[in-house]
């Protein structure tokens, strides 16, 4: 069964379509990049299947429940999305960033319980961010708030975890430590889909790779089929002159992998 | 894996309540109480107070009545008041995740100013319930104006915070200044201007008893309400859309913060006119010590901001006697500085 199916979803900003009919499941212990130029709908994608965006049309569904009947509790307790950005006007601890992971879990009066510090520390060791939990999250360095930011998710125990440009603003050794914990979160069982921009991190660690292009219908395949040049030229919209250094780069990658 | 897991007090900074502090605080107020009623005009030694209260020690027919028909109702008074503006601008601040807020931030004050305004220069003096037609106009004003800041920010179901900032702040000027032209009309030239500027610098006047047990169960009602939301201001910190994507009703805790933090400003506006700073500083110092958990910060924020608007009421009272000056001009000579002292000794500057 799928966790997450879409079904002839359309979705537009106003006038702007930004998903045209798409279809597409994502399954237990799938992790999918999502990659495609900037403004091809790779965060509405995220955002319809955490259930904060609702499609205009069509259905995405969650254990082939509709997401439009779910509360958002119940939908955060299966899937967590974590944003690209957090803005934080306090000085929160990590332990009290943390925390909120458990609020799809908390009843109105209650406060936490021992399952609740279980989720949480089970989260932070995952992370490594158990030291850091008294911390202000605000002082953290890139690499360290992207993964409170990702333990913030884990406590929410999802079976599915969204994440929104992982690697972004990270140095080459966090990017690497990034793809570690992906890898360590896909053998705990938890299916990720991320949209990422540099395409170099994809393989060996993904098992599919959804394409989105402005104009054309989403493409997906594996690594091998969708990370070719030929391919990515036309949904990135890359100059003729350019194709050049489209495919030195892509094999760079491929004699990086090997 | 292991089987159990310690999770002991001292890992988690959550569990670690510091209920010391809450003690320290309540101990202090009863302290602050005793000395209050003992200092004015007619002094009443403190033994003599502690006798009375603990074995029902004789006092004079004067100290009587100075102690319980005009001391001790400005004390609970003060109490009162202090708690209900610290408490609301903890909310607002939670609300605009903003440090800045204060309880007037969505407008009541501009509406509390107009009601008191028109009853200094357009209605006889008369009372109900104890309270003068100035707190209960003020009152209403200021539930007014915020019901008129919240239907105008409202858009498609929604009310976005800058929306309601801005309206707050448009809304509050308006009325606020559209009571010069009851100055103008005002016959009496003078006298009323002076009532309504003590007024407008908050001074806790007079109370009765049956005005403060009023005024105790709004207080009540507000803390009562604000004990849920504690929690989802903490959530709500992390911004609209995450804590929507956490399962939080962002609309729905906003109106509650709106109706609760309103309860809380109207009830100390009707007691104590328009007291400054009490409402922005109070949260702020406790943040500085407590760090921002709102779960954390509203049980002491209500009893440092009741302890704080003592000392400053007392101070108000006794500093230039037989001259009284509004407390609010005290909070705001007094409470400023120190402000800005706790912003330069902390590095991390007003957004801590």
């Amino acid at each position: 069964m799928s966790l997450i199916e879409f079904a002839h979803v359309d979705f537009a900003y106003g006038a702007r379509n930004v998903i045209r009919d798409l279809d597409a499941c994502i399954f237990e212990n799938q992790c999918i990049a999502v990659v495609g130029p900037n403004g091809a709908g790779k965060t509405t994608l995220l955002r319809l299947a955490a259930g904060t965006l609702t499609p205009a049309c069509g259905e995405v569904s969650l254990k082939d429940r509709n997401l439009r009947l779910l509360k958002q509790r119940e939908i955060a307790r299966s899937v967590a999305f974590v944003p690209q950005n957090v803005e934080v006007p306090f000085s929160f601890t990590v332990e009290q960033f943390v925390e909120q992971g458990r609020t799809p879990f908390l009843k109105i009066f209650g406060g936490l319980c021992g399952a609740d510090y279980e989720a949480m520390r089970r989260a932070m060791e995952l992370t490594d961010t158990w030291t850091l939990r008294s911390r202000v999250f605000n002082q953290l360095s890139g690499g360290e708030r992207q993964r409170a930011k990702i333990a913030l998710g884990l406590a929410q125990q999802p079976q599915l975890l969204l994440l929104d440009e992982p690697m972004q603003n990270l140095d080459i050794g966090r990017q690497f430590e990034m793809i570690d914990l992906i890898e360590l979160l896909r053998s705990e069982g938890i299916a990720i889909v991320a949209s990422m921009h540099d395409l170099a991190l994809i393989e060996g660690t993904f098992s599919s790779v959804w394409l989105m292009s402005p104009d054309e219908p989403m493409r997906q395949g594996s690594p091998e089929e969708i990370l070719r040049p030929e391919v990515l030229e036309s949904a990135f919209n890359c100059q003729p002159h350019h194709r050049y250094r489209l495919t030195n780069r892509m094999r760079n990658r491929m004699e990086h992998v090997v | 894996m292991e089987v159990t897991r310690d999770n002991t007090a001292h890992d988690w900074t959550r569990k670690s309540r510091q209920p010391w502090l809450l003690v320290i605080l309540a101990t202090s107020i009863i302290l602050a109480a005793l000395i209050a009623a003992g200092i004015g005009a007619v002094r009443v030694p403190i033994a003599l107070l502690l006798g009375h209260i603990l074995h029902g020690g004789a006092l004079s027919e004067d100290q009587r009545i100075i102690l319980f028909s005009i001391r001790l109702p400005r004390i609970v008074a003060s109490l009162l008041v202090g708690a209900a503006l610290s408490v609301s601008g903890l909310l607002f601040q939670g609300l605009f995740r903003n440090p800045l807020a204060d309880p007037y931030v969505i407008g009541s004050s501009g509406g509390a100013v107009l009601g008191a305004s028109i009853s200094v220069f357009l209605l006889p003096p008369i009372s109900l319930a104890g309270f003068s037609t100035t707190a209960l106009l003020a009152f209403v004003g200021a539930l007014g104006s915020i019901t008129l800041v919240y239907w105008l920010a409202r858009v498609d179901g929604r009310t976005p915070a800058v929306a309601l900032l801005l309206a707050g702040f448009a809304v509050s000027t308006m009325l606020s200044y559209s009571s010069y032209f009851l100055e103008v009309m005002d016959r009496d030239f003078g006298t009323g201007m002076r009532v309504l500027a003590s007024w407008l610098h908050g001074t806790i006047a007079q109370p009765t008893w049956p005005q403060l047990g009023i005024v105790t169960l709004m207080l009540a009602i507000g803390l009562a309400g604000s004990v849920p939301l504690a929690r989802n201001l903490n959530t709500l910190a992390l911004g609209e859309e995450y804590a929507t994507h956490l399962g939080l009703s962002v609309q729905q805790t906003r109106i509650a913060v709106i109706v609760i933090g309103s309860i809380l400003t109207a009830a100390a506006v009707a007691l104590g006119g328009l007291i400054s700073f009490v409402g922005l500083i109070v949260p702020h110092m406790l943040r500085m010590v407590l760090g921002p958990d709102h779960v954390r910060l509203l049980p002491a924020t209500a009893l440092f901001g009741a302890l704080f608007l003592l000392v400053a009421d007392t101070a108000a009272r006794t500093a230039i006697a037989p001259a009284e000056l509004p407390v609010g001009v005290l909070t705001a000579l007094i409470g400023g500085p120190f402000f800005l002292y706790l912003l330069r000794k902390t590095k991390q500057g007003g957004l801590s």
